[in-house]
């Protein structure tokens, strides 16, 4: 029920933005810019990409407004052209450019995160390499079952989402998925020690 | 229950036992089955874990000008003339080109006055043109992106 309510609720939104009222819009953008910019971050592993492409994301949506029609989730269309600009920043290769700040602002939240809860040097230290290799682990997968393990994982969404989102059917979905868990397993397999 | 390697949703129940998208059913038959096979024993442990190790890639939190970056940007586009408008949509990369930085958008504007200044003057000059022409130009993948960028902003086209 609360699925279908918050789909109602977005659509809802939507329509008003295409009728021009700018405080729906500001309703969407508080609702969704903090997934929206995660995905991002967890796909190109650079906060200032991520939040400039977020950026785009929400442009784009504003830009498209008056062409609205509420026949597709809301989330799942706003996935779709996040995991699209995401996979042509990949693609084009940028990640080179982005990657020598890699993400040290992750790095450091982390650790003040960890400062916060007053732990000794040494859990300071495995909890930072946990960390970076978590996040290598997802960066070295190949960029599509990239984002449909970020979709799937810290994005909770559904098969049938990821589908529409990838432009594939949901048994492709499934299938990149298994292979990136697989991978992703093989690789971290020695932290759950 | 069949060992869960054999079955055809293998795939899925594997993943969903991990996330605990599973339901209480399942998780039991899973369970019941894997106190007998040492195989799936053994992978279901390590989605679970994986699961939760994958829980350490937080995400920093998004920076607090966001929201005003965003509208300065909806504000410039919609102050911008509609032909410009119009090309942008068309035309624009499917990704931003840089790091935003304020130099884009002075250079954005100077774009625009330049232009503004060549149709009122009929005799601009062949460099302004020569410049206008290279803005306008697009190359085949641009053009190529910018389809599939109007295929996917139709919320219908995503059903
Ligand atoms: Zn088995």
């Amino acid at each position: 029920m609360e699925a279908v309510a918050a789909l109602e609720r977005d659509a809802e939104l939507m329509l008003r933005v295409r009728a021009g009222d700018t405080t729906s819009f500001a309703l969407l953008l508080e609702r969704h810019r903090t997934p929206v910019v995660h995905f991002l971050f967890r796909m190109v592993q650079n906060q200032a990409v991520a939040e400039e492409l977020a950026q785009e994301v929400f442009l784009r949506v504003y830009r498209s407004r008056e062409r609205y029609e509420p026949t597709a989730k809301f989330t799942t269309w706003l996935f779709r052209i996040a995991t699209h600009l995401a996979l042509n920043w990949i693609r084009d290769g940028k990640k080179e450019k982005g990657q020598e700040s890699l993400n040290e602002d992750l790095i450091e939240g982390v650790e003040r995160q960890v400062a916060d809860q007053q732990p000794t040097v040494e859990q300071e230290m495995l909890y930072e390499v946990k960390l970076r290799e978590v996040r290598d682990a997802i960066g070295m997968l190949p960029a599509k079952q990239r984002a449909a393990v970020v979709m799937h994982k810290y994005e909770e969404l559904e098969y049938s989402q990821i589908a529409r989102a990838l432009s594939c059917s949901e048994s492709a979905v499934k299938s990149l998925l298994f292979r990136a868990y697989e991978t992703l397993r093989a690789r971290l397999s020695h932290m759950a020690s | 229950m069949e060992c869960v390697t054999k079955i055809k949703d293998s795939a899925e129940v594997l993943m969903d036992y991990g996330s605990g998208a599973l339901s209480a059913a399942r998780v039991a038959e899973v369970d019941r089955h894997i106190e007998d096979c040492e195989a799936c024993r053994q992978l279901f442990a390590a989605q679970r874990a994986l699961w939760l190790e994958m829980d350490q890639l937080a995400a920093p939190e998004v920076s607090g000008n966001f929201d005003a970056r965003l509208y300065a940007r909806i504000a410039e586009e919609d102050a911008a003339p509609a032909w410009r408008r119009w090309t942008r949509r068309l035309f624009a990369p499917a990704v931003p080109v840089a790091i935003w930085k304020p130099a884009v958008s002075l250079a954005a504007t100077c774009a625009v006055l330049t232009v503004g200044l060549m149709v009122r003057t009929p005799g601009a000059s062949e460099k302004v043109q020569q410049q206008v022409r290279a803005d306008h130009a697009v190359d085949i993948e641009q053009v190529a992106d910018a389809l599939d960028d109007l295929e996917m902003l139709s919320p219908g086209s995503a059903m």
